[in-house]
């Protein structure tokens, strides 16, 4: 019997959570915890045996959990801004409750904060520091908008520091053998993950199982299993019957919808297909050079969001231009002031929704729909 | 040649700028920054502005550059170091001599390093006359204070502070928040009964409160580094704990009776800082009050919260 990816998901998962309070029960982490933002280098953290915690993952976990209202207002009660990401006002009102779906995270020793994909992430993790009283390490990485040879030293120099601070805190010394295989990983993981997204395009692929099981490409880069996982989805979905040709391609610019059952708006999408999205790229980071500190600087200071927008139209335009797409639905979301500008001059019909990816209720269904109509008679 | 300039991190050492104040701009872009958006509008409409340059420090100035690349016009987005340690300083440094070179290369020009320096002298001597005038609030008239602080932010940037009205009595307050675009906010709170006798603000009580430049080097473009990321810190620079305590230790000093937290509807690092801030100023029993401003010129429609607040402090 072929091997399953389901089988891995399962592990991957159960690791992952096994020290969240559902599951730990009391128990304490065997390994210091780090809270980190999605495109933190946890090459480092894995290499030196700390274990780390995606907040905002598991503030998308609890929309999709269909848990997120009361936890907003609760963030409110807190004083956090409803105009905040929501993102950090969903997990706040998690923190403050202790209510999630599978419990809260181990607390943290150490805040890890990078400013690759928006500024507010360092600022949410600030909020963190006071309440937990735990040293706050923000990593800074200038992106496109620095040249490189200004930049490299700098984030190099920060890598370094990093590590001397993660050594100190775990009582581990950093191989870097271990490190440079936690990076090979990595390029594995988003090589077998291309794969899983090339899919999208010419089979029956459901967007739903891109948007949600991207999730082991920003939790578990690193991690021999992922590239497995991926690798064994892609050998399955590579058999899948062809996609139905006679619907309208197209892109979905944007963050998945979390507190949507199928993760974007199938209700009002008749006769469309989705062909691609940009989102389930961003992760695809370029470890280039030849060091192990070249790779780290290469993968996290040029991720999307860190590009000048020249680049990012140039790249979006060649995602959509790869994926065969008509159209786009571009999600103006409020909740990302970085991303709202990413989809300019893309050079294909688009319909522009105002959405949020956590807050169900700010999207005006019908007003959706109706643009979806005015994009469908554009394209017909 | 004019160059529209927003924020204290942008060094007006390197060449003149003109400091954004406040524009009624055509850009509304939801969910954005009211203050950012009138920036952009005001680049993209107004002819006379040859450039712009803008720190990358929040969601909104990173984005800015985004809104203005086919305008033909200099953009520079400054990246500003989020850490304060030496190693900053120096990148900070190799920054501003990119923005030089990049100026120089766009209009075609050459700034000598004497004409940095000679620019840096009339900086700091502005500076310390606002650090002067600072100090005796209690004494001004805060609205003519900032207005004159907002008026030397421009070449020749000259500061004279008999130029500053005496100030009437009130209940002393403390002001917090980004650039005070919405100027006449600062009338109304003395309206209101209040005086301002401290504020967080990055042209006024971050120059003013400056701690001693950590560099002493012949280097121009160290030194000027250093003199940025040696202020207080602002939000965007994710340093909560010791913003919070510079400013509580002022307030308990001037001993203020309340606390007026103005910032820009969608600034999300105000909107962050806020939320831990109430949390301490309630903890030490001192009232709190938040003006939301939607744009940079919104500043009219508080009076009433103004008044409300004075009564309770």
């Amino acid at each position: 019997m072929p091997d399953s990816y389901l089988v891995h998901v399962a592990g991957a998962m159960r690791s992952y959570y096994k020290d969240f309070s559902k599951y730990a029960k009391g128990r304490a982490p065997s390994q210091k915890v780090a809270w980190v933002t999605s495109f933190a280098p946890v090459e480092i953290l894995d290499a030196l045996d700390i274990e780390y915690v995606y907040p905002e993952s598991y503030a998308a976990v609890i929309a999709a959990s269909g848990l997120e209202q009361p936890l907003l207002e609760e963030s409110s009660r807190q004083f956090l801004s409803c105009d905040c990401c929501s993102y950090s006002c969903c997990f706040e009102g998690c923190i403050s409750t202790g209510k999630g779906p599978r419990g809260v995270p181990p607390v943290p020793d150490v805040l890890i904060a990078t400013n690759n994909q928006c500024n507010t992430l360092p600022a949410w993790w600030s909020i963190l520091a006071k309440r937990y009283n735990v040293p706050l390490i923000v990593l800074d990485y200038p992106g496109e908008f620095t040249d490189a040879d200004i930049a490299r030293p700098y984030v190099e120099k920060q890598h370094k520091e990093f590590v001397k601070k993660m050594e100190e805190l775990s009582g581990n010394k950093l191989d870097e053998n271990e490190l440079a295989k936690r990076i090979g990983n990595s390029i594995n993981s988003v090589a077998a993950w291309k794969r899983v997204c090339a899919c999208l395009k010419e089979r029956e692929v459901p967007p739903t199982l891109l948007f949600d099981d991207i999730n082991f490409l920003i939790t578990a880069r690193c991690k021999e299993e992922t590239a497995i996982i991926y690798n064994l989805m892609a050998d399955e979905m590579e058999t899948y019957p062809e996609c139905n040709k006679s619907l309208t391609p197209l892109f979905w610019i944007g963050y998945p919808l979390w507190y949507h059952k199928d993760r974007y708006l199938t209700e009002v999408m008749e006769g469309f297909r989705v062909c691609g999205s940009n989102y389930i790229t961003w992760w695809n980071l370029d470890y280039e050079g030849d060091s192990v500190w070249d790779k780290l600087f290469g993968a996290y200071n040029n991720t999307f969001l860190n590009l000048s927008q020249k680049t990012k139209t140039e790249r979006l335009s060649a995602l959509i231009a790869a994926s065969g797409a008509k159209c786009a639905v571009t999600c103006r979301n409020k909740s990302c002031k970085c991303d709202y500008v990413s989809a300019k001059n893309v050079g294909i019909p688009q319909a522009e929704l105002e959405v949020d990816m956590i807050d169900r209720e700010y999207l005006d269904v019908e007003r959706a729909a109706s643009l979806m109509k005015i994009l469908k008679e554009t394209v017909s | 040649m004019k160059i529209l300039s927003m924020s204290g991190f942008v060094p007006e050492q390197i060449i003149d700028t003109v400091r954004f104040t406040g524009y009624e701009g055509s850009e509304r872009l939801s969910h954005y920054c009211g203050y950012a958006a009138d920036f952009i509008s005001q680049v993209k409409e107004d002819a006379s502005i040859d450039g712009a340059v803008f720190p990358k420090s929040c969601d909104s100035s990173r984005s800015i550059g985004s809104y203005l690349d086919e305008t033909g016009k200099f953009i520079y987005s400054m990246p500003v170091p989020a850490i304060r340690d030496e190693g900053s300083v120096a990148y900070f440094a190799d920054i501003l001599r990119d923005y030089k070179a990049k100026l120089e290369k766009h209009f075609n020009i050459s700034i000598s390093d004497d004409e940095i320096k000679a620019r840096d002298m009339v900086i700091s001597e502005r500076n310390a006359k606002i650090a002067a005038s600072y100090g005796k609030l209690s004494d001004l008239s805060y609205s003519s204070y900032i207005r004159e602080v907002h008026a030397s932010l421009n070449a020749p940037y000259s500061f004279d502070e008999s130029r500053i009205e005496a100030g009437k009595d009130g209940k002393p307050v403390y002001l917090v928040g980004s650039f005070l675009a919405g100027i006449e906010l600062s009338d109304c709170i003395e309206k209101a009964g209040m005086k301002v006798t401290g504020d967080d603000l990055p042209e006024s009580g971050r120059i003013a409160v400056q701690s001693e430049s950590a560099d002493s080097s012949e280097d121009i473009y160290l030194k000027i580094a250093s003199d940025i990321l040696s202020r207080r810190p602002s939000p965007t620079q994710d340093l909560f704990e010791e913003l919070i305590k510079n400013d509580v230790a002022e307030i308990e000093e001037k001993g203020c009776r309340g606390v007026i937290f103005a910032t820009q509807k969608y600034c999300e690092p105000y909107d962050y800082l806020f939320s831990v801030y109430k949390k301490v100023l309630d903890e030490k029993g001192i009232p709190v009050l938040q003006v939301q401003l939607s744009d940079s010129t919104d500043a009219g429609a508080h009076a009433f919260a103004l008044e409300a607040f004075a009564d309770i402090i």
